[in-house]
């Protein structure tokens, strides 16, 4: 990809202004990815480690004679893998938990937006910073006491444990509002005029105007709770309810790190849905992330 | 019919006053510009009559009916904004018909009927389908007020509606709106900074001044019978030069007395006590003279301008400073000595102390 | 001042607002507020998991932390891997941010290549550098031999434990952080450094003295943003070290999981969980309080 500079055009003379600025320019952007290019390979390298492995025969992963790639891609190391655990309840119920989030954070944090953005009302700073407190306190640091009133609930170890502690969001709602308070006024004005409530003119107004933020949101949304470990790990202990990262977690330990291969074909598995959806929808996630909470 | 009647109406934010008790009537089929300096309440007012902004105090009647606290959509106004406020992710019909579909039960035919001919009227058919980002400024505008057609609404109301438009097409789209007032038969308020806009579209104009109603006539009764110095100055460009003198009654006259000439006035004055007042003069009411000539007044040509077929000359006389319009050909040099002479039958007179204009008996 | 009608509109619209509130404040009531709220209650008692007994303790949990050593270990882990971590992480990706704002052939693949980790679930990464990091067979013990350097013990050596997790950290974090600084970047309007370059500035001082400080908004969030990414560590610890070895590893959050979960004495726990609460939001205070004030923003 990246075309070093030809030794010899760098000690030619430079003819005219142009040439020599020319080729500072590409010389300039050559240093660039010799400086790049062994960052990549190292920050790309678990990835490849992950499906090298996952291809491996199990006395290939532990000879230091054995080549960098297998000798013979092991696909029977993938079925293997998912016969150890019941990956596709875990499927499921990654998708249930992830999508009950993402639909419950996406009606809270809409009304609760319009409300600071739009609405006018006794003690709207004191609940902003109230709403803004969650995004310093997170579930992850009140996850013990939260344990307990998950517990005293009776809903421990089922779905609803899983999607309740994260139905609001702090961080979606300061998102949201911000994103609504670049909505001119005016349309609100033009809305009400035809004859919408506040409810028409967040549905029909603000909401189809907002959809960039929305997906944004619901991106950065899906990745953290779809990836999410340490809170269902404390509140689930069995098979019927238990995510994919979880899954993934109990196969490392049952395995006691013997059988990398299974493992690392286990990991694809778990990692994929994502990365293939990132792949897909590249300028989508990274500008996703790349502008959340700029706007 | 279609009649709004304003009776002190006021606003005020968190106690602070910004609109003090509005008095205005206007008519059917009127065409009601309010004009004023950024800030004077024109906008606030439009809006309280629209139902975007609370009345804080007094009565607000469309077509004799308390609409003083109805909400927007049922006091059967339209209002097309400056920004024009059309929806982004809907079509220009689709933006015309959403308020039909929100507030009345029309069938379908009805509403494409209606959209067809505001579109016809607008010149904007071929544009329906397009989205608001794929319009120019100047049928976006068009959109905005097919919009408001649509409704047939006893009211329409447009607030800034021309600012956003570069000047060619402001005075095209100008012409636009007389045109449609009058072959439509609307009733309109409407709310501009802009003198000359006023001046040309009003078939009477209100001028606020910090949330106060100045004065309400038809252009040329403004221009010519201002009631107060902020009117007079505010119409008219270059604005009317007003000049501190000494009056004393004198006879059936009074004598106006400027440190630099002194004057008759004929008639009988609304005062007859003497004091300081204001000489209202138009740059039009000026003749400059070659010094040599005998001239009511001299002064120093300060500065000119041209102005394509008329030239304006700024004149200093003392301390003060005048306005002057004169053909090109005779215009003054700068630094040259000038004669002048005013149309005393037309200039004004005002208080100095209150502003006010002091009526010519 | 306020009329009749015009009263009733501003109690409807309140009445609207606290309506459309109300869902996500029941929520943020019952799994934020009454948890902190409730944590501080149990840290004053003796709470054991799975029983309704509670012995009012006064201090006596917080004279046990004073005393405890593996508490202050976990808490100097915790700040260690934090002071570290995020500085570190925030360092690589405004280098990796510079050099990708520029239009650099194959640039959004350079952009994803670094990115992608922030994908990766927390459990995946974590095992897989296990596996890197492996004294025996591991890739990263390998390379380093390829380079004639000593194999380590990496998560095995509790000197080298920690840096371990903060290498790790530091691969999962920097391409979220570059994104955003990228973004940052790229709002710089280019007649700036324009005019720095006619001005004949060098490109490092344009770095310093122009690009920092127009993007130190975005810095100062990316920061914030890296002190809640702090929290994940545990995900790290509990999958590749379990606090080892000798606790070198051992954090906050790990220490209040032990605690809570394996001992079941929720009021300890609840006590170091204050501690916790008390370390982030004393850090983002801090934080705000030095560069919140300092921050240039751009235009409005």
């Amino acid at each position: 990809m990246a075309t070093l500079q030809d030794p010899l055009e760098l000690s030619a003379p430079a003819t005219s202004r142009g040439t020599l600025a020319h080729m500072r320019a590409t010389l300039r952007r050559n240093w660039l990815h010799v400086l790049l290019l062994p960052l990549l390979a190292l920050w790309a390298s678990p990835l490849v480690w992950i499906v090298v492995t996952s291809l491996k025969t199990r006395v290939e992963v532990f000879d230091p004679n054995a080549g960098f790639l297998p000798a013979i891609a092991q696909w029977s190391n993938y079925p293997a893998a998912m016969a150890v655990a019941p990956f596709g309840t875990y499927l499921v119920n990654s998708v249930l938990v992830t999508g009950g989030i993402l639909i419950c954070e996406l009606v809270t944090i809409t009304l609760a937006a319009y409300a600071f953005a739009r609405l006018s009302f006794p003690g709207k700073n004191i609940l902003f910073t109230l709403f803004l407190l969650q995004i310093m306190f997170p579930i992850y640091a009140t996850f013990l006491t939260n344990f307990v009133t998950v517990r005293e609930l009776g809903i421990l170890n089922s779905l609803p444990a899983l999607i309740v502690p994260f139905v609001a969001s702090g961080y979606g709602t300061f998102m949201l509002r911000q994103a609504f308070r670049q909505v001119p006024t005016e349309l609100a004005d033009a809305a009400r005029l035809d004859g919408c409530g506040h409810l028409g003119i967040l549905w029909h107004v603000y909401l189809p105007l907002v959809k960039p933020t929305l997906v944004a949101f619901s991106i950065i949304a899906v990745v953290t709770h779809w990836n999410d470990y340490m809170w269902p790990l404390l509140v689930t202990n069995s098979e019927s309810v238990r995510t994919l990262p979880i899954g993934l977690g109990l196969l490392a330990k049952s395995d006691s790190g013997a059988d990398w291969t299974r493992l690392m074909a286990a990991t694809v598995v778990v990692v994929s849905p994502l990365l293939l959806f990132f792949v897909i929808f590249q300028r989508r996630f990274v500008d996703s992330f790349m502008h959340a909470g700029l706007k | 019919m279609a009649e709004v009647v304003l009776q002190g109406v006021s606003k005020s934010y968190q106690g602070r006053p910004t609109v003090h008790g509005v008095d205005l009537a206007v008519a059917d089929r009127e065409f009601m510009v309010l004009v004023g300096p950024s800030g004077c309440g024109k906008s606030t007012t439009l809006r309280m009559v629209a139902g975007l902004e609370e009345i804080t105090a007094g009565r607000l009647l469309i077509d004799g009916r308390d609409v003083t606290h109805a909400e927007p959509q049922k006091r059967d106004i339209a209002m097309v904004f400056q920004s024009y406020a059309l929806y982004p992710h809907m079509t220009a019909y689709r933006n015309m018909a959403f308020g039909l579909l929100k507030t009345s039960k029309l069938p379908k035919a009805e509403i494409d009927r209606r959209i067809g001919e505001a579109a016809e009227i607008l010149h904007i058919t071929h544009l329906l389908e397009r989205k608001p980002n794929a319009l120019s400024g100047g049928e976006r505008q068009r959109v905005a007020i097919g919009r408001a057609l649509v409704r047939q609404p006893k009211v329409f109301l447009f607030d800034e509606p021309l600012s956003n438009l570069d000047a060619k097409l402001r005075t095209h789209m100008r012409g636009e709106l007389k045109r449609l007032h009058k072959e439509l038969g609307l009733t309109v308020i409407y709310v501009t900074h802009d003198q000359i806009e006023a001046m040309t579209l009003g078939t009477r104009v209100a001028i606020l001044s910090e949330g106060r109603l100045q004065q309400v006539g038809a252009p040329m009764d403004l221009y010519m019978r201002p009631a107060n110095t902020f009117v007079a100055t505010f119409i008219g460009s270059p604005e009317m030069s007003l000049l501190r003198c000494a009056l004393r009654p004198n006879g059936a006259g009074s004598v106006v007395h400027h440190p630099r000439f002194d004057t008759h006035i004929p008639g009988a004055l609304e005062r007859a006590e003497p004091g300081d007042i204001l000489l209202g003069v138009r740059p039009e009411e000026v003749t400059l003279s070659p010094p040599e000539t005998p001239a009511m007044a001299r002064g120093t040509v300060e500065r000119t301008e041209l102005i394509g077929s008329e030239a304006l000359a700024e004149i200093r006389m003392g301390d003060d400073r005048l306005m002057a319009r004169t053909p090109v050909m005779q215009a003054p040099d700068v630094g040259a000595e000038v004669g002048l002479s005013f149309d005393m039958a037309r200039v004004r007179l005002f208080d100095a102390a209150t502003g006010r204009a002091l009526a010519r008996l | 001042m306020v009329t009749g009608p015009a009263l009733r509109a501003h109690v409807r619209e309140a009445g609207l607002a606290y309506l459309l509130l109300a869902p996500s404040l029941v929520f943020l009531a019952a799994f934020t507020y009454w948890p902190i709220i409730r944590s501080v209650w149990f840290s004053f008692h003796d709470v054991m998991l799975g029983s309704d007994k509670i012995f009012f303790l006064g201090l006596e949990n917080y004279q046990r932390l004073w005393t405890d050593a593996l508490f202050w270990k976990s808490l100097a882990n915790t700040a260690f891997y934090t002071l570290v971590t995020i500085p570190s992480a925030i360092a690589c990706a405004l280098l990796l941010a510079v050099a990708l704002d520029s239009k650099l052939r194959g640039m959004t693949f350079y952009r994803s290549a670094f990115f992608y980790p922030v994908m990766i679930p927390s459990v995946a990464a974590g095992m897989v550098w296990v596996f890197l990091y492996a004294p025996g067979y591991g890739p990263i013990n390998h390379a380093l031999a390829l380079f004639g350097l000593p194999k380590l013990e990496w998560l095995y050596d509790s000197n080298t434990a920690m840096i371990a997790i903060i290498i790790m950290s530091i691969w999962k974090y920097s391409g979220y952080f570059m994104l955003i600084l990228l973004a940052a970047l790229q709002m710089i309007p280019s007649d700036l450094h324009e005019a720095a370059r006619l001005d004949g500035v060098s490109a490092w001082n344009r770095l310093i003295h122009i690009t920092i400080p127009l993007i130190s908004p975005t810095l100062y969030f990316v920061i914030i943003i890296g002190l809640l990414h702090s929290y994940q560590i545990f995900d790290y610890v509990y999958v590749m070290t379990q606090g080892g070895p000798a606790d070198a590893t051992n954090v906050l959050t790990f220490y209040i999981y032990q605690n809570g979960f394996q001992y079941q004495d929720i009021g300890y726990a609840s006590t170091l969980a204050n501690v916790l609460l008390l370390f982030v939001g004393g850090l983002i205070t801090l934080v705000a309080l030095v560069f919140g004030r300092r921050v240039h923003y751009l235009g409005r």
